[in-house]
């Protein structure tokens, strides 16, 4: 993982994405329209604009066309030599191109990426469009085309990971703390969920993966313009160093914020679960991730609030099929207090602790949202749940796309507490989230409707407070910013500690990249997003290059086909394991030994000892294939 | 949900194949858009409406961007893939999940593979070939479509359900004693008898073979004959699956198939080109051939002396006509692609045909017309590259040419054969190229010589894709002689025939297997090489249980097998020789090895690396493992070099050390001579 920090040195290499443009066809509807007027943003943005034309009008021709004929959006479009992703939605069609060497499913997910971070600082297109001229959004698809693009090795061409910081060196009680930061700001009932940052890397984050990469975008963003204030929305008020704008979650990210369980607040600190099985806890891997003793404090601030139970979001929303009566109750009034949901924070996936982490797995710590693991477990379990069982994966499931309600807290009386809570709070003043939102703060641009994800965006904000390379970024609600009080007491609350964090983070050296290994690895862990590997990321670099396309063929063929388990392959450069499970994808090839084959059948062959060379060596990596 | 659609770039449909679903999304589609009380037109016209925008752009992007679409995939996991050859586009769709983008691929290839087999260089010429796929004749053009359908819904049928053509590989039945008496059958006998015969009125039986429903039970080739490729062969077999479907799917032909099937002749019938009956009336036309134009479009470049069109009676489908079918030849000068061979497919009992492939007199003019090609080809391609003077000079051909070209225009101006047109041009590109007043050797002769390559083409068109033998001795082995030539395999293998029908099914097992391999589920070995291949046999019916047990579970087992087939060739055509994967409860591995002649395991070589869109794997559309034999060859020179491959099946329970070990006794051992002396 530390080579990550040397690919960051590296210049950029021309980057995976190619091509990468919107078209807005609704404005190209008569024979006599010009194509160029259609064209929302083109990148590059050097080339010639026949050529834009040409791109821009043969894919919406073609496009549409396909659609008709398969009832259906075209979703990728290839040629000889260029893989573009497709969406088409509306009047609207993007493009993404990438080399055909790119696998299809990562051009995909770069476009999603791209179209989601562009609504999550914008809200919907169309209504962008209408509001902000062409030019001003030009740079905004620019921005975070770059952002997406930026220090990329060629491994991450193939998985999108996010940026985190190297914990091999860093002291477990410094995560510790920074998840104990974004904890404390929690109390603010305001608040929904946060991330600590450092030098555009994660060091701690409550948010799924996909939110924690979007946050990091205008991170990074205030970064590099030296900590300038930036936004419309950005307020001064505490010494230029906390900045704010306005950003707009999707229905089901503002639902899975609000899923993370409530019942904690109610639980007796001290009871470690002893329903839950043993093994998941083992999905927290990290010290941030159990600091359960010490967040407990806050417990008891938190669930002062009297209202807090009303807010149970996670129940009101996610139980809606099976428990509330009034799913949407979009009659929610004005005068209901802002929820407060705690929530703790996402490791940022540092498996090399997992030895300390053992023992501290006993103090259960209840929301993991690493949610693949969860998704496993929720399996193996049997669902036989119902109804608020094991809640602590709650969040875990509401993370997928898929909003059921079967995960889980294993405490049971604790579960029945929730679920009367969580029906009475429905029951008095059962509110959405959405509306609610919106309501509360009537300056606030209102919540937009966009077709794109059909569903509606609501407008959040996003409140940073950095203290050199350290930042502190919280999704908090829109009238936040209005309430002083609140404000103040975030601010102060963490500023001290932040400060810590940052003068203990600056010390630590990058570390010296250990030896290369006589092997590479790729370990991708799906859940937390995260790639651990040993690779230089050196674009070019050679001797790495047959090892990376392996990666890239084997992950593809993981994401084609389910049942698969492991796989080795081998050509005359190089032989290369790879095995995955729900939660992870890891990579394995081991340099040297003779490749001397005839490629016939044999069971000495060294390609074959891969899988327990792959287990042994590994494990010093964190990574544990067993 | 399936089609595949030829259509050339002014998006005229030259050939489609839908199925039932497809053709109705079609007419829905269509239906949407029209207005209320206006009948349906005719299919051809919906699907070109249909797919003009995607053939427009795909040329439009040619031109201007120098790319073209590969494939599209829509959210609702349709599947496009798209492929130009020359001037005609080749889409393939599939919206039911069954087919992936290799496959539409390979399908492509395949019927591309199938018109050349049918219609030889007439491919080379765009223009020609559109009008040959695409006969003004409605009645002809439903014919010939029908056909080819027919034959792409055989090959599929095949490639479903047969694994030899899954692997692209031929199966023989094995059975040594019976397969050397049968060799020698043909040799002695058969084929000697009828090239001895005046009634065989010029061709000579270059190979006879004797297929059992897609197996090979002998092969004869004669001695001067060059050997016939695998994908030649795969293609042959398609065609007499074709005109003589056996049906697979029932283990025991029961009485009324024996009665429906036998004797009858082939279910849809075409000769590529029906031969005129009336000559005289077509050479009468001639003189006014100018002033009545009979095509749609009348190139003045592709107008051309013609006299096949024009006669359009159909003769009533002649069961002992035998198909024109152009097949590649190896020679001692070199090879030459699409030489013309007449095809005789004689069934002797359902189930069980014989197939005569011979060469008809005039095949000399094939060749001569193929260098011709080549030399134009050539000198085009030169010219391109803006060496012109090079091109002249540095050429031995084009005077060479010159003078060649010069003969043999003289020698055609003897014949039947129409070559007024051809000799114009060729006194205008002589002309052009070689006067003062003309080009010389610059781009602009450019024009010049594809005109030369489409009325090359033109010639060769006259001569082999319409019958020229006069009407009242037509060139073909007699009808006597063919059936005298049924009847005496018949004889030969009237006691053998149910034996080799139910072997045909059986032809090895997995129950012989069992004891020594315990755990393996299944295996397929082939050696490319040769182009064949040994599996248990897998099929599964209603009616019987195989090894595998019958319905679900079998096919269950199918279905991995076939998934893994396309698994490991998407691998080797990255470069991966060695592939093993646990999917499930089952371990499947694949090798590809090489080996020289004595056996001797060779080490393993790079294997390019091919781009997505490269043409399939596999030996049947286009032989990907002749040409990795070549380049492995490269670093062995002067040593015949093999290529094997083997995958196998495992439950997943069994240790991979033991897998390993099984995988490599089946390697070594399926191939020993003593065990299967024919392979």
């Amino acid at each position: 993982m530390h080579d990550k920090l040397m690919a960051e040195l590296m210049p950029p290499d021309s980057g995976r994405c190619n091509y990468f443009f919107l078209y807005d066809g609704s404005k190209v509807t008569g024979e006599g329209d010009p194509t160029r007027e259609g064209i929302c943003y083109f990148y590059p943005e050097e080339t010639p604009l026949d050529r834009q034309e040409l791109l821009c009008s043969q894919f919406a021709g073609v496009g549409r066309c396909v659609s008709e004929l398969s009832s259906s959006p075209v979703r990728t479009l290839r040629l000889r030599h260029n893989k573009f992703a497709i969406r088409m939605k509306d009047d609207f069609l993007w493009a993404l191109g990438c080399s055909v060497e790119v696998p299809t499913v990562s051009v995909c997910e770069l476009l999603d990426q791209l179209i989601n971070l562009f609504c999550f600082y914008n809200g919907s297109v169309r209504q962008s469009y209408q509001l902000n001229s062409q030019e001003t959004l030009a740079a905004r698809w620019a921005r975070y085309l770059s952002y997406l693009q930026s220090g990329s090795s060629e491994m991450c061409h193939i998985f999108s990971c996010l940026k985190t910081i190297d914990s091999t060196n860093v002291d477990p009680l410094l995560l510790l703390k920074a998840a104990l930061i974004l904890q404390a700001c929690q109390r603010c009932p305001l608040v929904l969920a946060g991330c600590i940052l450092f030098r555009g890397r994660v060091v701690s984050t409550q948010m799924s993966p996909e939110l924690t990469m979007k946050v990091m975008v205008h991170e990074s963003e205030t970064y590099t313009k030296g900590q300038r204030i930036n936004g419309p929305s950005t307020s001064s008020s505490f010494d230029g160093a906390v900045s704010s704008t306005t950003v707009f979650l999707t229905m089901s990210e503002l639902q899975y914020l609000q899923a993370a369980p409530v019942d904690k607040d109610f639980s007796s600190h001290s009871t470690p679960s002893k329903n839950a099985p043993p093994k998941k806890t083992r999905l927290s891997r990290t010290l941030s991730d159990t600091p359960s003793t010490e967040s407990e404090p806050s417990y008891p601030s938190s669930s002062q609030s009297p209202q807090k139970a009303s807010l149970s979001p996670h129940l009101s929303e996610s139980d809606t099929s099976v428990s509330s009566p009034t799913p949407s109750q979009s009659t929610a009034d004005s005068l209901n207090p802002s929820p407060q949901w705690l929530r703790p924070p996402l490791s940022n996936g540092k498996h090399s602790h997992e030895a300390e982490e053992e023992a501290l797995d006993q103090s259960y710590y209840h929301s993991f949202h690493n949610n693949g693991d969860g998704g496993s477990q929720i399996h193996s379990e049997g669902d036989s749940s119902v109804f608020g069982e094991n809640s602590h994966l709650n969040g875990d499931a509401a993370c997928g796309t898929v909003f059921d309600f079967r995960g889980t807290d294993s405490e049971n009386e604790r579960s029945h507490e929730d679920k009367m809570v969580a029906g009475d709070s429905r029951g008095c003043c059962g509110t959405d989230q959405g509306p609610k939102a919106e309501m509360k703060d009537p300056s606030h641009l209102p919540s937009v409707f966009d077709n794109l994800e059909e569903s509606p965006f609501i407008g959040m904000t996003l409140y940073m407070h950095r203290v050199k390379g350290l930042v502190l970024a919280l999704l908090v609600e829109p009238h936040f910013l209005s309430d002083a009080a609140s404000m103040e007491e975030v601010y102060h609350s963490s500023l001290a500690s932040l400060n810590g964090l940052e003068a203990h983070l600056r010390t630590i050296s990058p570390g010296a990249p250990g030896a290369p290994g006589p092997y590479m690895f790729a370990h991708f862990d799906c859940i937390q997003s995260t790639l651990t590997t040993n690779l230089s990321g050196r674009p070019g670099g050679a001797p790495e290059h047959p090892f990376v396309r392996a990666t890239s063929l084997l992950h593809s063929h993981f994401c084609n086909t389910e049942t698969l388990q492991e796989a080795i392959i081998r050509s005359a450069s190089a032989a290369v394991y790879g095995t995955r499970s729900v939660a992870q994808e890891t990579y394995f090839q081991q340099h040297g030994g003779s490749l001397r084959n005839s490629g016939i059948p044999n069971h000495q062959d060294s390609a074959f000892s891969l899988p327990s060379k792959a287990r042994h060596r590994l494990l010093k990596h964190g990574v544990n294939l067993l | 949900m399936k089609c595949l659609l030829i259509a050339s770039e002014s998006a005229e449909v030259l050939f489609h194949w839908t199925d039932l679903e497809f053709q109705q999304n079609i007419q829905e589609q269509y239906g949407a858009s029209q207005e209320e009380g206006q009948g349906l037109p005719a299919f051809e016209d919906m699907i070109s409406t249909q797919f003009a925008p995607i053939i427009i752009s795909s040329s439009t992007l040619v031109d201007r961007q120098g790319d073209s679409y590969t494939s599209f995939t829509t959210e609702s996991n349709h599947v496009y893939v798209l492929h130009q050859f020359d001037e005609c586009l080749y889409i393939a769709v599939n919206g039911d999940g069954e087919e992936k983008e290799d496959d539409l691929r390979r399908k492509i290839y395949v019927m591309k593979k199938m018109i050349e087999v049918l219609f030889g260089m007439v491919t080379l010429s765009g223009a020609l070939l559109k009008r040959e796929l695409r006969p003004q004749d409605t009645e002809q053009r439903a014919r010939l479509w029908k056909h080819l359908q027919s034959l792409l819904e055989t090959y599929s049928h095949l490639r479903e359900n047969d694994q030899s053509f899954l692997v692209e590989a031929v199966e023989r039945l094995i059975h040594p004693t019976l397969c050397e008496q049968c060799i020698e059958f043909l040799e002695r006998r058969l084929v000697q008898q009828l090239n001895s015969s005046v009634e065989r009125a010029g061709e000579e039986v270059l190979h006879a073979f004797i297929l059992v429903h897609t197996k090979l039970l002998a092969f004869y080739s004669s001695r001067n004959a060059s050997t016939l490729t695998t994908s030649d062969l795969l293609a042959l077999i398609i065609m007499a699956q074709n005109m003589y479907p056996s049906n697979v799917d029932l283990d025991d032909p029961s009485p009324e198939d024996v009665e429906s099937t036998s004797g009858s002749g082939p279910e849809s019938f075409y000769t590529p080109e029906p031969s005129p009956t009336d000559r005289d009336s077509s050479d009468s036309e001639k003189p006014v051939r100018g002033s009545t134009p009979v095509f749609e479009f009348v190139d003045p470049d592709v107008q051309m002396a013609e006299d096949s069109l024009q006669t359009l009676e159909v003769s009533p489908p002649d069961p002992s006509a035998p198909r024109r079918v152009f097949l590649e030849v190896s020679l001692k000068d070199g090879l030459y692609p699409m030489m013309p061979h007449s095809m005789y497919c004689l069934p002797l009992w359902p189930g069980i045909s014989l197939v005569l492939l011979t060469k008809i007199s005039t095949s000399a003019v094939a060749m001569s017309v193929y260098k011709f090609l080549e030399a134009f080809a050539k000198l085009e391609k030169r010219l391109n590259e803006g060496q012109g003077s090079a091109a002249a000079r540095g050429q031995l051909t084009i005077h060479d040419v010159r003078g060649k070209l010069d003969r043999f225009i003289k020698a055609l101006g003897q014949s039947e054969i129409q070559s007024a047109h051809l000799q114009q041009v060729w006194t205008d590109f002589k002309n052009q190229a070689f006067t003062k007043s003309g080009s010389g050797f610059t781009r602009d002769l450019i024009p010049w010589c594809k005109k030369m390559k489409t009325q090359l083409c033109g010639v060769y068109r006259q001569c082999f894709l319409t019958d020229s033998g006069s009407s009242d001795s037509p060139r073909r082995l007699s009808p006597a002689l063919q059936e005298r030539a049924q009847t005496m395999v018949q004889d030969k293998l009237l006691d053998w025939k149910d034996f080799l029908l139910v072997k045909s099914k059986r032809n090895i097992t997995m129950v012989s297997y069992l004891e020594d391999f315990p755990g393996l589920v299944h295996f397929i070995c082939v050696d490319r090489s040769t182009g064949q291949m040994i599996a248990p046999s897998l099929s599964i019916t209603e009616r019987t249980t195989s090894e595998l047990g019958k319905g679900p579970v079998a096919q269950y087992i199918k279905s991995k097998v076939w998934a893994m087939v396309n698994t490991t060739r998407r691998y080797l055509q990255k470069g991966y020789s060695t592939v093993t994967l646990r999917d499930g409860d089952f371990y499947f591995c694949y090798f590809l090895w090489f080996e020289n002649e004595t056996g001797y395991k060779l080490e393993a070589g790079d294997i390019p690396v091919l781009p997505d869109d490269s043409a399939p794997i596999g030996m049947l559309a286009w032989d990907y493992y002749k040409k990795l034999l070549r380049y492995y060859s490269k670093n062995h020179q002067g040593e015949a070099v093999k290529c094997y491959e083997l995958l196998t099946i495992h439950l997943g329970v069994i240790p991979t050390d033991i897998i390993l070990q099984h995988c490599r006794q089946l390697a070594t051992k399926l191939w020993e001579p003593s065990r299967n002396p024919l392979l």
